[in-house]
């Protein structure tokens, strides 16, 4: 049976006017289930514990990157499937599994496509997207990026542009899997699991870095594509070095914070590593599209 | 160097090792895909694919990999399942083990080179010989 782990302030409270319409939908597909609500932060890791613990094997969260990341933190069987119902401010984690809408997403939960990923762990939380560091950790805080529009947007990439000018680099070492040590001034890194950037991967972590560009036409660039990336940071081809690994320590010299799914959530020195727990999750990404997808004849 | 885009960069091998111009690695390097060096690495990198020594690269160590390219920099032997290249800026001081090799003008090479022949098309010379017959090809009626 499904279990929703519904959260009440996700998206400024915008489950209050979708609710109804909601889980009529999910009737009509016939996966009601069970509708429990969070009542402050930490509940859904509890709620996704007691869940599991009274056996069941379906549970959804309803919110964004922070709740699906509350729910993955208190699940600890291989047989429990995790939906994500989108309708945070932030849907990070739902966008690279192909889920934009919630009508999109109670149709991917009648399907139940599932796809099986490794956690991260950093320090003792578990995550399944993006860790950030760097730049766009640090533009986070400067910097309104939750305002939608144009006018809007222009704003934020003159206020991102001058503190990229500004933004000093950091001296970085990186000791991977214990078999080589990478030193260099950071502008900014990003850590995900390989797997969830495609399907057909193996779950491996993929470290990607840049240091500061030279040019500004090619710094204005990368502040466009930072704002516009989602909180993937540098993982698409703007990355000047990437690696994929097991097991990385990351320190800075100065120490600096740590985003994950776009929320801060720790400092460096950090360990990053990943683990053998796995969350099987409801997708609706097509593999076919992915590269090295056999497809038919 | 030139760069590939975000789906070749994440192909179901795994996605490719890139190492940048302003990075230094100590340590060994081993990558299941392709390896591309623009900056200074101090220990042996081994590749499942092709390895790329950058313009801009300094690497101290031996280097395996299918095909290797070196436009930069390189101290130490080369082992190629394929090809091993010194492209027109490129310096090697080590020996070179390929199938094969190619040396542009302006390349500079110092050490010794051996020819490694795929050991898949080896024949023996007790090999039997063995008659096949084939069926003519039927006309084609165009």
């Amino acid at each position: 049976m499904y279990y929703y782990i519904v959260n009440p302030a996700a998206g400024r409270g915008q489950i209050k006017n979708l609710q109804d319409q909601l889980r009529g939908r999910l009737d009509k597909l016939g996966i009601r289930g069970e509708w429990v609500k969070t009542t402050g932060p930490g509940d859904a890791t509890r709620l996704a514990k007691a869940a599991v613990a009274s056996g069941h094997t379906t549970i959804v969260a309803v919110g964004g990157d922070d709740t699906v990341n509350e729910v993955i933190n208190g699940i600890d069987h291989d047989n429990v499937a995790v939906g994500i119902i989108p309708i945070g401010t932030a849907n990070h984690v739902a966008t690279q599994l192909g889920i934009i809408t919630w009508p999109q997403a109670c149709e991917a939960l009648a399907a139940r496509r599932l796809t099986s990923y490794s956690l991260i762990a950093a320090g003792q939380k578990f995550f399944l997207s993006t860790l950030t560091l760097g730049f766009e950790t640090d533009l986070d805080k400067t910097v309104d990026t939750t305002t939608a529009g144009l006018r809007a947007r222009a704003k934020q990439f003159a206020q991102s542009l001058g503190h990229a000018r500004h933004f000093n680099s950091l001296k970085c070492r990186i000791e991977v899997d214990g078999q080589f040590t990478l030193t260099c001034d950071l502008f900014t890194l990003s850590v995900a699991n390989q797997k969830f950037l495609n399907p057909l991967a193996d779950n491996r972590l993929i470290v990607a870095l840049s240091d500061r560009p030279k040019a500004r036409l090619k710094l204005g660039s990368v502040v466009w594509k930072t704002l516009r990336s989602g909180g993937q940071g540098t993982l698409d081809d703007t990355a000047t070095t990437r690696f994929l690994a097991d097991r990385v320590v990351i320190e800075t010299e100065p120490p600096t914070g740590i985003m994950v799914d776009g929320k801060v959530a720790g400092r460096t020195p950090i360990a990053i590593r990943l683990t053998d727990r796995h969350i099987r999750f409801i997708t609706e990404k097509i593999v076919a599209d992915f590269k090295g997808a056999i497809g038919p004849k | 160097m030139a760069r590939k885009t975000h789906d070749d960069a994440f192909g179901a091998a795994g996605a490719e090792t890139m190492i940048g111009a302003g990075v230094t690695v100590h340590g060994n390097l081993v990558s299941e895909s392709d390896v591309t060096i623009d900056g200074q690495l101090e220990g042996d990198v081994t590749a499942t694919g092709d390895v790329t020594v950058g313009v801009s690269a300094r690497v101290k160590g031996n280097v395996h990999g299918t095909n290797v390219t070196v436009l930069g920099h390189l101290k130490g032997n080369i082992v190629a399942r394929g090809e091993a290249s010194i492209r027109e800026t490129g310096q090697v001081e080590g020996d070179i083990t390929s199938a094969g090799i190619a040396i542009n003008s302006g390349g500079i090479f110092v050490g010794r080179s051996k020819m490694q022949t795929i050991p898949s098309l080896d024949i023996p010379a007790d090999a039997p010989i063995v008659e096949v017959k084939t069926k003519p090809a039927a006309k084609s009626k165009s």
